[in-house]
Protein backbone atom coordinates (compact mmCIF):
# COMPACT_ATOMS: atom_id res chain seq x y z
CA UNK A 1 0.00 0.00 0.00
CA UNK A 2 1.66 2.94 -1.46
CA UNK A 3 -0.73 5.38 0.57
CA UNK A 4 0.01 4.37 3.90
CA UNK A 5 3.45 4.66 3.95
CA UNK A 6 3.97 7.93 3.54
CA UNK A 7 1.24 8.57 5.80
CA UNK A 8 2.97 6.64 8.51
CA UNK A 9 6.17 8.11 7.58
CA UNK A 10 5.02 11.94 8.42
CA UNK A 11 2.69 10.60 11.40
CA UNK A 12 6.52 9.51 12.95
CA UNK A 13 7.88 13.02 11.52
CA UNK A 14 5.06 15.10 13.68
CA UNK A 15 5.31 12.23 16.27
CA UNK A 16 7.52 14.17 18.39
CA UNK A 17 4.75 15.72 20.62
CA UNK A 18 1.81 13.78 20.24
CA UNK A 19 0.72 11.04 22.53
CA UNK A 20 0.33 7.22 21.51
CA UNK A 21 -3.09 7.72 20.81
CA UNK A 22 -3.26 10.89 19.01
CA UNK A 23 -0.30 9.56 16.72
CA UNK A 24 -2.95 6.82 16.00
CA UNK A 25 -6.16 9.01 15.49
CA UNK A 26 -4.01 11.32 13.34
CA UNK A 27 -2.58 8.15 11.32
CA UNK A 28 -6.39 6.58 11.28
CA UNK A 29 -7.62 9.97 9.70
CA UNK A 30 -5.16 9.75 7.38
CA UNK A 31 -5.97 6.67 5.85
CA UNK A 32 -8.99 7.35 5.73
CA UNK A 33 -8.36 10.95 3.75
CA UNK A 34 -6.25 8.35 1.68
CA UNK A 35 -8.94 6.31 0.96
CA UNK A 36 -11.22 9.16 -0.54
CA UNK A 37 -8.78 10.35 -2.73
CA UNK A 38 -8.20 7.10 -4.09
CA UNK A 39 -12.17 7.18 -4.40
CA UNK A 40 -12.37 10.64 -5.89
CA UNK A 41 -9.31 10.79 -8.15
CA UNK A 42 -8.49 7.96 -10.20
CA UNK A 43 -7.22 10.48 -12.93
CA UNK A 44 -4.50 11.49 -10.78
CA UNK A 45 -3.35 8.46 -9.25
CA UNK A 46 -0.15 8.31 -11.62
CA UNK A 47 2.36 9.87 -8.93
CA UNK A 48 1.97 9.80 -4.79
CA UNK A 49 3.64 12.45 -3.93
CA UNK A 50 1.65 14.97 -6.01
CA UNK A 51 -1.73 13.28 -4.74
CA UNK A 52 -0.66 13.37 -1.03
CA UNK A 53 -0.02 17.37 -1.72
CA UNK A 54 -3.04 17.96 -3.62
CA UNK A 55 -4.87 16.18 -0.98
CA UNK A 56 -3.50 18.15 1.78
CA UNK A 57 -3.45 21.54 -0.26
CA UNK A 58 -7.02 22.92 1.26
CA UNK A 59 -5.33 22.22 4.60
CA UNK A 60 -2.35 24.10 3.42
CA UNK A 61 -3.78 27.05 2.42
CA UNK A 62 -5.74 27.17 5.65
CA UNK A 63 -2.16 27.16 7.46
CA UNK A 64 -0.99 29.69 5.45
CA UNK A 65 -4.18 31.61 6.40
CA UNK A 66 -3.43 30.89 9.62
CA UNK A 67 0.25 31.46 9.69
CA UNK A 68 0.14 34.57 7.64
CA UNK A 69 -2.87 36.24 8.75
CA UNK A 70 -2.21 34.23 11.98
CA UNK A 71 -5.46 35.09 14.46
CA UNK A 72 -7.72 36.71 11.42
CA UNK A 73 -8.96 33.26 10.89
CA UNK A 74 -10.20 32.58 14.05
CA UNK A 75 -11.53 36.05 13.96
CA UNK A 76 -13.22 34.97 11.39
CA UNK A 77 -12.07 37.58 8.35
CA UNK A 78 -12.24 35.41 5.67
CA UNK A 79 -10.69 38.41 3.28
CA UNK A 80 -7.82 38.25 5.39
CA UNK A 81 -7.07 34.38 4.77
CA UNK A 82 -7.24 35.20 1.27
CA UNK A 83 -4.87 37.60 1.64
CA UNK A 84 -2.91 35.26 3.16
CA UNK A 85 -2.73 32.86 0.40
CA UNK A 86 -1.85 35.29 -2.54
CA UNK A 87 1.34 34.26 -2.50
CA UNK A 88 0.35 31.58 -5.11
CA UNK A 89 -1.57 33.51 -7.23
CA UNK A 90 -2.28 30.40 -9.20
CA UNK A 91 -3.06 29.04 -6.64
CA UNK A 92 -6.20 31.67 -5.30
CA UNK A 93 -7.10 31.33 -8.81
CA UNK A 94 -8.56 28.07 -7.98
CA UNK A 95 -9.21 28.52 -4.68
CA UNK A 96 -11.38 31.23 -4.79
CA UNK A 97 -13.68 28.72 -7.05
CA UNK A 98 -13.17 25.36 -5.27
CA UNK A 99 -12.18 26.47 -1.56
CA UNK A 100 -14.70 29.17 -1.34
CA UNK A 101 -17.32 26.80 -0.19
CA UNK A 102 -14.91 24.77 2.64
CA UNK A 103 -13.64 28.39 3.55
CA UNK A 104 -17.22 29.24 4.64
CA UNK A 105 -17.30 26.53 6.94
CA UNK A 106 -14.49 26.54 7.99
CA UNK A 107 -14.04 29.90 9.29
CA UNK A 108 -17.26 30.06 11.20
CA UNK A 109 -16.28 26.94 12.71
CA UNK A 110 -12.56 28.17 14.01
CA UNK A 111 -14.37 31.33 15.11
CA UNK A 112 -17.30 28.81 16.81
CA UNK A 113 -15.90 28.57 20.50
CA UNK A 114 -12.87 26.55 20.60
CA UNK A 115 -10.53 29.00 20.83
CA UNK A 116 -8.25 27.02 18.34
CA UNK A 117 -4.61 27.82 19.13
CA UNK A 118 -2.83 27.05 15.23
CA UNK A 119 0.55 27.45 16.54
CA UNK A 120 1.89 24.39 14.86
CA UNK A 121 3.14 23.24 18.06
CA UNK A 122 -0.08 22.31 20.21
CA UNK A 123 -2.29 22.23 17.12
CA UNK A 124 -3.17 18.45 17.79
CA UNK A 125 -4.00 19.07 21.54
CA UNK A 126 -6.11 21.89 20.94
CA UNK A 127 -7.87 19.50 18.27
CA UNK A 128 -7.68 16.97 20.80
CA UNK A 129 -9.45 18.59 23.43
CA UNK A 130 -11.66 20.53 21.21
CA UNK A 131 -12.88 16.93 20.18
CA UNK A 132 -12.85 15.61 23.65
CA UNK A 133 -15.58 18.67 25.20
CA UNK A 134 -18.09 17.49 22.33
CA UNK A 135 -20.93 15.66 24.08
CA UNK A 136 -23.28 13.78 22.29
CA UNK A 137 -24.32 12.83 18.72
CA UNK A 138 -21.71 11.14 17.28
CA UNK A 139 -24.85 8.54 16.78
CA UNK A 140 -26.08 11.18 14.00
CA UNK A 141 -22.83 11.90 12.66
CA UNK A 142 -22.52 7.93 12.14
CA UNK A 143 -25.37 7.69 10.35
CA UNK A 144 -24.52 10.48 8.36
CA UNK A 145 -21.14 9.14 7.68
CA UNK A 146 -23.20 5.88 6.60
CA UNK A 147 -25.41 7.75 4.16
CA UNK A 148 -22.59 10.26 2.39
CA UNK A 149 -19.54 8.04 2.31
CA UNK A 150 -20.85 4.58 1.26
CA UNK A 151 -17.07 3.11 2.03
CA UNK A 152 -16.80 1.64 5.42
CA UNK A 153 -13.64 3.89 6.60
CA UNK A 154 -14.06 3.69 10.58
CA UNK A 155 -16.97 3.48 12.15
CA UNK A 156 -15.97 4.43 15.24
CA UNK A 157 -14.43 7.93 13.84
CA UNK A 158 -16.99 10.50 12.95
CA UNK A 159 -16.74 11.51 10.02
CA UNK A 160 -18.62 14.89 9.25
CA UNK A 161 -18.16 15.05 5.58
CA UNK A 162 -21.06 15.50 3.19
CA UNK A 163 -21.27 14.89 -0.48
CA UNK A 164 -20.96 18.05 -1.96
CA UNK A 165 -17.55 18.84 0.32
CA UNK A 166 -16.63 15.30 -1.43
CA UNK A 167 -16.93 16.76 -4.65
CA UNK A 168 -15.28 20.07 -3.64
CA UNK A 169 -12.20 17.87 -2.48
CA UNK A 170 -12.36 15.85 -5.89
CA UNK A 171 -12.37 19.43 -7.60
CA UNK A 172 -9.34 20.82 -5.57
CA UNK A 173 -7.09 17.52 -6.02
CA UNK A 174 -7.24 18.19 -9.70
CA UNK A 175 -6.72 22.15 -8.98
CA UNK A 176 -3.89 21.07 -6.31
CA UNK A 177 -2.28 18.71 -8.21
CA UNK A 178 -1.02 21.37 -10.65
CA UNK A 179 -0.22 23.77 -8.23
CA UNK A 180 1.68 21.31 -6.79
CA UNK A 181 4.88 22.26 -8.08
CA UNK A 182 4.72 26.00 -5.71
CA UNK A 183 3.08 24.17 -2.43
CA UNK A 184 6.24 21.98 -2.46
CA UNK A 185 8.11 24.18 -0.68
CA UNK A 186 7.04 23.04 2.60
CA UNK A 187 5.41 19.46 2.76
CA UNK A 188 6.04 18.63 5.98
CA UNK A 189 3.99 21.64 7.34
CA UNK A 190 1.36 20.94 5.18
CA UNK A 191 1.52 17.25 5.80
CA UNK A 192 1.08 18.38 9.58
CA UNK A 193 -1.62 20.66 8.51
CA UNK A 194 -3.55 17.88 6.79
CA UNK A 195 -3.97 16.04 9.74
CA UNK A 196 -5.10 18.93 11.71
CA UNK A 197 -7.35 20.06 9.06
CA UNK A 198 -8.98 16.54 8.93
CA UNK A 199 -9.70 17.08 12.24
CA UNK A 200 -10.85 20.37 11.21
CA UNK A 201 -13.14 19.14 9.13
CA UNK A 202 -14.82 16.45 12.15
CA UNK A 203 -15.17 19.46 14.20
CA UNK A 204 -16.66 21.92 11.60
CA UNK A 205 -20.08 20.57 13.03
CA UNK A 206 -20.08 21.57 16.45
CA UNK A 207 -24.17 21.22 17.03
CA UNK A 208 -23.89 17.49 16.13
CA UNK A 209 -20.36 16.18 17.94
CA UNK A 210 -20.09 16.47 21.42
CA UNK A 211 -18.07 13.92 22.48
CA UNK A 212 -15.96 11.67 20.49
CA UNK A 213 -15.64 7.91 21.35
CA UNK A 214 -12.18 6.82 20.79
CA UNK A 215 -11.95 3.34 18.96
CA UNK A 216 -13.20 0.40 20.36
CA UNK A 217 -16.18 2.33 22.88
CA UNK A 218 -19.54 2.58 23.25
CA UNK A 219 -20.95 5.69 21.45
CA UNK A 220 -24.88 5.64 22.80
CA UNK A 221 -26.04 8.41 24.94
CA UNK A 222 -25.79 6.64 28.01
CA UNK A 223 -22.24 5.16 27.85
CA UNK A 224 -20.69 8.83 26.90
CA UNK A 225 -23.04 10.02 29.92
CA UNK A 226 -21.65 7.69 31.76
CA UNK A 227 -17.76 8.80 30.60
CA UNK A 228 -18.70 12.41 30.96
CA UNK A 229 -19.01 11.37 34.86
CA UNK A 230 -16.79 9.65 35.37
CA UNK A 231 -14.29 12.18 34.10
CA UNK A 232 -15.44 14.60 36.98
CA UNK A 233 -15.54 12.28 39.59
CA UNK A 234 -11.78 11.31 38.21
CA UNK A 235 -10.93 15.73 38.42
CA UNK A 236 -12.53 15.92 42.26
CA UNK A 237 -10.62 13.02 43.23
CA UNK A 238 -7.25 14.53 42.36
CA UNK A 239 -8.62 17.75 43.78
CA UNK A 240 -8.95 15.82 47.29
CA UNK A 241 -5.73 14.07 46.58
CA UNK A 242 -4.12 17.36 46.86
CA UNK A 243 -5.87 17.79 50.09
CA UNK A 244 -5.15 14.69 51.79
CA UNK A 245 -1.83 13.93 52.73
CA UNK A 246 0.07 10.80 51.26
CA UNK A 247 -2.99 10.12 49.41
CA UNK A 248 0.11 10.73 46.41
CA UNK A 249 1.28 7.47 46.56
CA UNK A 250 -2.00 5.57 46.00
CA UNK A 251 -3.38 4.78 42.98
CA UNK A 252 -6.70 3.31 42.09
CA UNK A 253 -9.96 4.56 43.44
CA UNK A 254 -11.04 2.46 46.14
CA UNK A 255 -7.43 3.09 47.86
CA UNK A 256 -7.56 6.41 47.09
CA UNK A 257 -11.66 6.34 49.19
CA UNK A 258 -9.82 4.42 51.82
CA UNK A 259 -7.23 6.88 52.67
CA UNK A 260 -10.04 9.99 52.42
CA UNK A 261 -11.88 8.14 54.78
CA UNK A 262 -9.41 7.19 57.11
CA UNK A 263 -8.58 11.14 56.94
CA UNK A 264 -11.56 12.34 57.96
CA UNK A 265 -12.24 10.00 60.25
CA UNK A 266 -8.35 11.19 61.92
CA UNK A 267 -9.40 15.03 61.38
CA UNK A 268 -12.75 13.75 63.18
CA UNK A 269 -11.10 12.41 65.90
CA UNK A 270 -8.99 14.99 66.80
CA UNK A 271 -11.92 17.59 67.13
CA UNK A 272 -13.61 15.20 69.67
CA UNK A 273 -9.57 14.95 71.46
CA UNK A 274 -9.40 18.69 71.26
CA UNK A 275 -12.88 18.87 72.63
CA UNK A 276 -12.32 16.64 75.46
CA UNK A 277 -9.32 18.19 76.74
CA UNK A 278 -11.10 21.78 76.51
CA UNK A 279 -13.80 20.29 78.82
CA UNK A 280 -11.18 18.14 80.89
CA UNK A 281 -9.04 21.58 81.26
CA UNK A 282 -11.41 24.07 82.27
CA UNK A 283 -12.29 23.09 85.43
CA UNK A 284 -8.88 23.54 86.76
CA UNK A 285 -8.39 26.62 84.69
CA UNK A 286 -12.03 28.19 85.10
CA UNK A 287 -11.16 31.56 87.01
CA UNK A 288 -8.52 32.33 84.46
CA UNK A 289 -12.03 31.61 81.46
CA UNK A 290 -13.59 34.40 83.83
CA UNK A 291 -10.42 36.48 84.08
CA UNK A 292 -9.73 36.47 80.67
CA UNK A 293 -11.24 39.15 78.63
CA UNK A 294 -13.01 36.73 76.28
CA UNK A 295 -13.49 39.63 73.49
CA UNK A 296 -10.31 40.14 73.34
CA UNK A 297 -8.86 36.93 72.25
CA UNK A 298 -10.99 36.46 69.04
CA UNK A 299 -10.21 39.95 68.35
CA UNK A 300 -6.56 39.38 68.36
CA UNK A 301 -7.16 35.54 66.62
CA UNK A 302 -8.81 37.67 63.72
CA UNK A 303 -6.34 40.00 63.41
CA UNK A 304 -3.39 37.95 63.14
CA UNK A 305 -2.20 37.81 59.71
CA UNK A 306 -2.41 41.40 59.90
CA UNK A 307 -1.79 42.31 63.56
CA UNK A 308 1.44 40.46 63.55
CA UNK A 309 2.93 42.17 61.01
CA UNK A 310 2.17 45.61 62.72
CA UNK A 311 3.34 47.04 65.49
CA UNK A 312 -0.09 46.76 67.03
CA UNK A 313 0.35 43.44 67.49
CA UNK A 314 3.21 44.87 70.20
CA UNK A 315 1.07 47.20 71.97
CA UNK A 316 -1.59 43.94 71.75
CA UNK A 317 0.92 42.28 73.74
CA UNK A 318 2.04 45.10 75.81
CA UNK A 319 -1.32 45.26 77.06
CA UNK A 320 -1.42 41.43 78.00
CA UNK A 321 2.15 41.93 79.69
CA UNK A 322 0.65 42.00 83.38
CA UNK A 323 -0.79 38.53 82.91
CA UNK A 324 2.82 36.67 82.79
CA UNK A 325 0.91 33.32 81.71
CA UNK A 326 -1.37 34.39 79.42
CA UNK A 327 1.51 36.59 77.67
CA UNK A 328 3.13 33.30 76.95
CA UNK A 329 0.35 31.41 75.51
CA UNK A 330 0.12 34.33 73.03
CA UNK A 331 3.46 33.97 72.20
CA UNK A 332 2.66 30.35 72.05
CA UNK A 333 0.00 30.67 69.33
CA UNK A 334 1.81 33.11 67.34
CA UNK A 335 4.37 30.44 67.10
CA UNK A 336 2.08 27.91 66.15
CA UNK A 337 0.98 30.29 63.18
CA UNK A 338 4.32 30.40 62.02
CA UNK A 339 4.71 34.60 62.66
CA UNK A 340 7.58 36.30 62.85
CA UNK A 341 9.66 35.32 65.49
CA UNK A 342 10.34 38.87 66.77
CA UNK A 343 7.10 38.79 68.75
CA UNK A 344 8.26 35.69 70.75
CA UNK A 345 11.59 37.17 71.47
CA UNK A 346 9.75 40.17 72.54
CA UNK A 347 7.74 38.11 74.88
CA UNK A 348 8.92 37.43 78.56
CA UNK A 349 11.94 34.96 79.08
CA UNK A 350 11.20 33.15 81.59
CA UNK A 351 7.99 31.14 82.06
CA UNK A 352 6.51 30.98 85.31
CA UNK A 353 3.84 28.38 85.43
CA UNK A 354 1.39 29.14 87.88
CA UNK A 355 -0.81 26.29 87.88
CA UNK A 356 0.30 23.20 90.19
CA UNK A 357 2.10 20.35 88.36
CA UNK A 358 -0.55 18.35 90.42
CA UNK A 359 -3.05 19.86 88.86
CA UNK A 360 -2.05 19.75 85.38
CA UNK A 361 -1.59 15.64 86.33
CA UNK A 362 -5.11 15.37 87.46
CA UNK A 363 -6.26 16.87 83.93
CA UNK A 364 -4.47 14.42 81.84
CA UNK A 365 -6.00 11.60 84.37
CA UNK A 366 -9.11 12.44 83.57
CA UNK A 367 -8.63 13.19 79.67
CA UNK A 368 -7.53 9.59 80.08
CA UNK A 369 -10.90 8.51 81.84
CA UNK A 370 -13.06 10.16 79.33
CA UNK A 371 -11.53 8.77 76.27
CA UNK A 372 -12.77 5.59 78.57
CA UNK A 373 -16.07 6.64 79.04
CA UNK A 374 -16.58 7.91 74.80
CA UNK A 375 -14.78 4.73 73.55
CA UNK A 376 -17.35 2.60 76.02
CA UNK A 377 -20.08 4.46 74.67
CA UNK A 378 -19.26 4.02 71.51
CA UNK A 379 -19.52 0.52 71.38
CA UNK A 380 -22.81 0.07 73.39
CA UNK A 381 -22.21 1.00 77.07
CA UNK B 1 -11.68 26.75 44.82
CA UNK B 2 -10.23 30.20 45.11
CA UNK B 3 -12.48 31.92 47.13
CA UNK B 4 -12.24 29.26 49.65
CA UNK B 5 -8.40 29.88 49.45
CA UNK B 6 -8.74 33.21 50.10
CA UNK B 7 -11.48 32.88 53.03
CA UNK B 8 -9.26 30.18 54.70
CA UNK B 9 -8.09 32.68 57.20
CA UNK B 10 -11.20 34.47 57.51
CA UNK B 11 -13.21 31.41 58.20
CA UNK B 12 -11.27 30.33 60.98
CA UNK B 13 -11.05 33.88 62.69
CA UNK B 14 -15.41 33.51 62.32
CA UNK B 15 -15.04 30.33 63.53
CA UNK B 16 -12.62 30.82 66.32
CA UNK B 17 -15.25 33.65 67.50
CA UNK B 18 -17.83 31.61 67.47
CA UNK B 19 -16.54 28.89 69.33
CA UNK B 20 -14.83 30.87 72.29
CA UNK B 21 -18.37 32.40 72.88
CA UNK B 22 -20.08 29.50 73.16
CA UNK B 23 -17.02 28.17 75.30
CA UNK B 24 -17.90 30.63 77.39
CA UNK B 25 -21.72 30.15 77.47
CA UNK B 26 -21.00 26.67 78.51
CA UNK B 27 -18.65 27.88 81.10
CA UNK B 28 -20.94 30.36 82.75
CA UNK B 29 -23.60 27.58 82.47
CA UNK B 30 -21.41 25.28 84.93
CA UNK B 31 -19.63 27.50 86.80
CA UNK B 32 -21.89 26.27 89.91
CA UNK B 33 -20.59 23.27 89.06
CA UNK B 34 -16.62 23.19 89.96
CA UNK B 35 -16.94 19.59 90.58
CA UNK B 36 -14.71 18.02 88.25
CA UNK B 37 -16.48 14.33 88.58
CA UNK B 38 -16.14 12.62 85.22
CA UNK B 39 -20.09 12.67 84.32
CA UNK B 40 -19.80 16.54 84.54
CA UNK B 41 -16.89 16.49 82.44
CA UNK B 42 -18.58 14.04 79.95
CA UNK B 43 -21.31 16.10 79.71
CA UNK B 44 -19.17 19.67 79.07
CA UNK B 45 -17.32 17.44 76.18
CA UNK B 46 -20.83 16.92 74.47
CA UNK B 47 -21.59 20.08 74.66
CA UNK B 48 -18.16 21.59 73.47
CA UNK B 49 -18.05 19.37 70.68
CA UNK B 50 -21.49 20.39 69.34
CA UNK B 51 -20.65 23.54 69.72
CA UNK B 52 -17.48 23.39 68.00
CA UNK B 53 -19.41 21.81 65.19
CA UNK B 54 -22.22 23.99 65.41
CA UNK B 55 -19.46 27.12 65.21
CA UNK B 56 -17.72 25.24 62.34
CA UNK B 57 -21.40 24.73 60.72
CA UNK B 58 -22.34 28.28 61.32
CA UNK B 59 -18.92 30.02 60.32
CA UNK B 60 -20.02 28.12 56.94
CA UNK B 61 -23.34 29.20 56.75
CA UNK B 62 -25.60 27.37 53.95
CA UNK B 63 -23.30 27.40 51.03
CA UNK B 64 -22.32 24.00 51.23
CA UNK B 65 -24.67 21.05 51.67
CA UNK B 66 -22.42 19.69 54.40
CA UNK B 67 -22.86 22.90 56.63
CA UNK B 68 -26.51 22.62 55.67
CA UNK B 69 -27.10 19.36 56.12
CA UNK B 70 -25.06 19.95 59.90
CA UNK B 71 -27.20 22.52 61.00
CA UNK B 72 -30.47 20.94 60.39
CA UNK B 73 -29.11 17.54 62.30
CA UNK B 74 -28.16 20.08 65.00
CA UNK B 75 -30.89 21.76 65.36
CA UNK B 76 -33.15 18.65 65.38
CA UNK B 77 -30.87 17.82 67.86
CA UNK B 78 -30.97 20.75 70.31
CA UNK B 79 -34.82 21.27 70.24
CA UNK B 80 -34.65 17.66 72.72
CA UNK B 81 -31.62 19.08 74.15
CA UNK B 82 -33.03 20.81 77.18
CA UNK B 83 -32.92 17.39 78.50
CA UNK B 84 -29.38 16.54 78.56
CA UNK B 85 -29.96 12.87 79.45
CA UNK B 86 -32.00 12.14 76.91
CA UNK B 87 -29.92 13.77 74.27
CA UNK B 88 -26.78 11.72 75.96
CA UNK B 89 -28.92 8.32 75.72
CA UNK B 90 -29.65 9.02 71.79
CA UNK B 91 -26.49 9.97 70.91
CA UNK B 92 -24.91 6.76 72.57
CA UNK B 93 -27.33 4.44 70.85
CA UNK B 94 -26.63 6.46 67.34
CA UNK B 95 -23.07 5.70 68.19
CA UNK B 96 -23.46 2.20 68.39
CA UNK B 97 -25.66 1.80 65.67
CA UNK B 98 -23.06 3.34 63.25
CA UNK B 99 -20.35 1.28 64.91
CA UNK B 100 -22.14 -1.98 64.12
CA UNK B 101 -22.88 -0.66 60.44
CA UNK B 102 -19.31 -0.44 60.15
CA UNK B 103 -18.53 -3.82 61.41
CA UNK B 104 -21.12 -5.03 59.09
CA UNK B 105 -19.44 -3.10 56.15
CA UNK B 106 -16.06 -4.86 56.63
CA UNK B 107 -17.08 -7.83 56.92
CA UNK B 108 -19.67 -7.41 53.83
CA UNK B 109 -15.89 -6.74 51.74
CA UNK B 110 -14.21 -3.55 49.96
CA UNK B 111 -15.78 -2.28 46.60
CA UNK B 112 -15.81 1.63 45.59
CA UNK B 113 -19.36 1.18 46.67
CA UNK B 114 -18.48 0.36 50.36
CA UNK B 115 -16.52 3.12 50.31
CA UNK B 116 -18.35 5.76 48.95
CA UNK B 117 -20.90 4.55 51.26
CA UNK B 118 -18.47 4.89 54.25
CA UNK B 119 -17.65 8.00 53.15
CA UNK B 120 -21.44 9.17 53.18
CA UNK B 121 -21.74 8.34 56.61
CA UNK B 122 -18.76 10.47 57.79
CA UNK B 123 -19.55 13.43 55.56
CA UNK B 124 -22.83 14.94 56.97
CA UNK B 125 -25.75 15.37 54.41
CA UNK B 126 -23.75 12.75 52.06
CA UNK B 127 -26.30 10.16 52.74
CA UNK B 128 -28.24 12.07 50.05
CA UNK B 129 -25.52 12.87 47.22
CA UNK B 130 -24.11 11.18 44.65
CA UNK B 131 -20.62 10.37 44.26
CA UNK B 132 -19.58 13.40 42.68
CA UNK B 133 -21.13 15.40 44.63
CA UNK B 134 -20.26 13.68 47.29
CA UNK B 135 -16.57 14.43 46.18
CA UNK B 136 -17.20 17.74 46.05
CA UNK B 137 -18.34 18.33 49.59
CA UNK B 138 -15.84 16.14 50.90
CA UNK B 139 -13.13 18.05 50.06
CA UNK B 140 -14.74 21.44 51.22
CA UNK B 141 -14.91 19.37 54.42
CA UNK B 142 -11.51 18.34 55.29
CA UNK B 143 -10.42 21.86 54.70
CA UNK B 144 -13.24 23.27 57.15
CA UNK B 145 -12.48 20.53 59.13
CA UNK B 146 -8.23 21.56 59.02
CA UNK B 147 -9.06 24.87 60.24
CA UNK B 148 -11.09 23.80 63.00
CA UNK B 149 -8.53 21.86 64.00
CA UNK B 150 -6.04 23.71 63.63
CA UNK B 151 -7.71 27.01 66.01
CA UNK B 152 -8.93 24.51 68.38
CA UNK B 153 -5.23 23.61 69.00
CA UNK B 154 -4.49 26.88 69.34
CA UNK B 155 -7.13 27.56 71.84
CA UNK B 156 -6.15 24.38 73.83
CA UNK B 157 -3.13 25.09 73.44
CA UNK B 158 -4.04 29.20 74.56
CA UNK B 159 -5.32 27.87 77.98
CA UNK B 160 -3.78 24.74 79.10
CA UNK B 161 -1.09 25.76 81.27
Amino acid sequence: MLHSLPSLESCNYNGIDMTVLERQQARLKWVQQQQQEQNYMVQNNSNNPVELCASSVPQFQALFGSTLGSRQLVEQNRPEVYLGSDEFPKFVNFSVAGHGPDFVVAAPEAAADYSISRTSSCQMTAFQSAGMKEDGDNVILEKMESTTCGESLNKRKAEAVVDHKCKDKKIKGEVEGESEGKTKCSTEISRNSSKENSKASEVQKPDYIHVRARRGQATDSHSLAERARREKISKKMKCLQDLVPGCNKITGKAGMLDEIINYVQSLQRQVEFLSMKLAALNPSVEFNFDNLPAKEFPAYVANFPAAAKLPAAMANLGCLQFNPLRKEAVSCTVDATMHPPQITSEGIPSVPTSIPEQAISSSCITILFLAGIISGSRFGM
Amino acid sequence: MKPQNLSSSSLKSRFTTRFLRALSRINAQKQFTSTSSPREIFQRYRRIKVAADKSMAYSVRSRRRWSRAMLSKLRSRSSSNSFSSVTRVKKSSAATKTGHEKEAKIKSGTGDQEEADELRELVPGGETMDLCNLLDETAHYIKCLNTQVQAMRKIVDFYSP
